[in-house]
């Protein structure tokens, strides 16, 4: 599905003294199956802005278009939107419930009305994608998980409703290297298996510069800046300016070009410095 | 949506009303619902309206934002509205429907009861508005204190009280996200019968108290560990102080009060 975003603007508290701008003027386009990832700081309106996209939060002007249909106009039925676009939030495993990793799984495709026999074999499905082992895990409490594995059920909550769109609000935070690696590993294998958009939303350009198709930075309500990875790499220097986390591979071959020893290729991953460096080296010995 | 509920939330600020001292809010605050009991015809409401809305206009919380506090008991108040208006008989009939007559002393009593429920409202809320949740419970914990000599544990009552008022808005804040999180997973908590509402109210619920214990058992261990201990011998960052500003508001409740009784004495 595309996403195409046109002027949002989206303000919290309208009125009061503490009124804030979290949207300023956003607009943006996601194409067909693209992985994107957006981030931003803290309060730079990352958050504010996913949650437009399935029509949790209403915009103060500006318009939504999914597929070319404007899901701000009045009359579009939301959860029909909502079928279509899956919202991981923040910290999901706060808002597991059932008794049952099984049901709590089943409670999104329940509520998409769907029978009884496709919702078991979404919820075989969406385990397996997430990695979390039918046998051995849908019958126990997910009170009793460890925090990576109720992140996981939470997340398969989401994947088991099969949205076309899938958005995840900083799916990683909080976890140790470990699951914060299987999560984002499973990320990858998901959009490559069901070719659905992807939307990760994270402040570490780290998590996002190997994986993503497009980065979207967000600072203080606007879109800074858009592209490829490797164009939004051209742009590090005003990247560092806003005080954004950069990879600490593009920060290091900052310093070696600093210094005046000039890498020619875009390095944003650890392994692509390893391999540029590796050629340095041999270029001049 | 859950955000707009104002009933004990604080509005920041720093006008004259802000700064008196929390233990004469208190007392002024109750000395004003007793007063609104006392009152007896139109005259009495024009001292105790008057001082509330000079109250209002001192301290600058918007009027809007008093209002959207009001929301969550209109039906109350339409309720005690109607049962009066229909219930109370005396007077000239003014409305005449079968079995259901509207007299001249129901018409009154209703309106009366209405604003008075109303200001009630409004008074008490301004004392949140207007007062920080700690500088409310200081002046609770201070005015307890006499009680102490007959067991009541003023510090570990006002200590509670004091977590109930923090914990509000983070608990909404909660919800809030929550509801989110599952109207994001295709729940619907607005449409079909009250048993199918009430069980949609489920996902919510759980994860609600669930957090509310863990919070609850985060902030024990935090407190444990500085050593907490309440009771006696407790310094205080700000000591409260009756100050002139005190003092001109004390005079001013006094004179609104007097008004009140010598008119009752009148009549």
């Amino acid at each position: 599905m595309s996403i195409r975003i046109e002027n949002l603007t989206h303000i919290y508290n309208k009125g009061l003294s503490y009124e804030t701008k979290a949207l300023d003027d956003v607009s943006l386009t996601i194409e067909d199956k693209e992985f994107v990832g957006i981030i931003g700081h803290t309060g730079s309106g990352k958050s504010t802005l996913i949650q437009h996209i399935n029509g949790i939060l209403k915009p103060e002007s500006g318009r939504i278009y999914i597929n070319d249909t404007d899901i701000t106009e009045k009359g579009v039925k939301l959860s029909d939107i909502r079928k279509r676009v899956g919202l991981v939030f923040q910290y999901p495993e706060y808002q597991l419930f059932e008794d049952t990793v099984e049901k709590d799984i089943a409670f999104g495709p329940l509520n998409m009305g769907l029978s009884p026999e496709e919702v078991d074999v979404r919820v075989h499905e969406a385990m397996e994608l997430v990695g979390l082992d039918h046998e051995e895990f849908a019958g126990r409490s997910p009170f009793e998980l460890s925090g990576g594995q109720k992140r996981r059920v939470a997340i398969a909550g989401v994947i088991a409703m099969k949205p076309e769109v899938l958005i995840m609000d900083e799916p990683t935070a909080g976890l140790d290297p470990k699951a914060h690696k299987d999560i984002v590993e499973m990320l990858v294998k998901l959009h490559r298996m069901t070719e659905c958009n992807i939307l990760l939303v994270s402040h570490n350009m780290e998590d996002v510069a190997e994986i993503v198709d497009k980065i979207i930075v967000m600072h203080r309500g606007k879109v800074f800046s858009q592209g490829s990875p490797a164009e939004i790499y051209k742009e590090r220097d005003r990247l560092l300016d806003i005080g954004l986390e950069v990879p600490q591979a593009m920060l290091f071959m900052k310093k070696l070009e600093d210094r005046g020893i000039f890498v020619e290729n875009n390095v944003m991953t650890m392994d692509e410095a390893v391999r540029e460096i590796e050629k340095l080296l041999r270029k001049r010995t | 949506m859950i955000r707009d509920i104002t009933l004990g939330q604080y509005y920041p600020g720093d006008s004259f009303i802000h700064r008196l001292d929390p233990r004469l809010k208190i007392i002024a605050t109750l000395v004003y619902i007793v007063a609104l009991f006392i009152m007896v015809d139109f005259t009495s409401y024009i001292f105790t309206i008057s001082y509330m809305a000079a109250v209002i206009i001192i301290s600058k919380v918007p009027l809007s934002f008093i209002l959207r506090g009001m929301k969550p008991i209109i039906l109350i108040l339409a309720c005690t509205f109607l049962i009066n208006l229909f219930m109370i008989k005396g007077g000239d009939v003014l409305l005449d429907m079968g079995f259901l007559t509207v007299t001249e002393k129901g018409l009154r009593t209703a309106i009366f009861l209405a604003t008075r429920l109303i200001m009630l409202l409004i008074v008490s809320s301004m004392l949140t508005f207007t007062t920080k949740p700690i500088m409310l419970t200081d002046g609770i914990e201070s005015l307890l204190k006499p009680f102490k000599k007959i067991g009541v544990p003023a510090h570990e009552l006002a200590m509670m009280m004091s977590i109930a008022l923090r914990f509000i808005p983070t608990l909404l804040e909660e919800t809030d996200k929550i509801m989110k999180a599952q109207l994001a997973r295709g729940a619907d908590f607005e449409n079909g019968s009250i048993i199918k509402r009430a069980k949609g109210l489920i996902p919510i619920l759980i994860p609600l108290f669930i957090s509310a214990f863990r919070r609850a058992d985060e902030l024990a261990m935090a407190m444990e560990a500085r050593c907490y201990k309440g009771g006696d011998n407790r310094t205080r960052l700000h000591s409260l102080k009756f100050t002139y500003r005190d003092l001109i508001a004390t005079i001013a409740t006094v004179i609104m009060v007097a008004a009140l009784v010598i008119q009752r004495i009148l009549m």
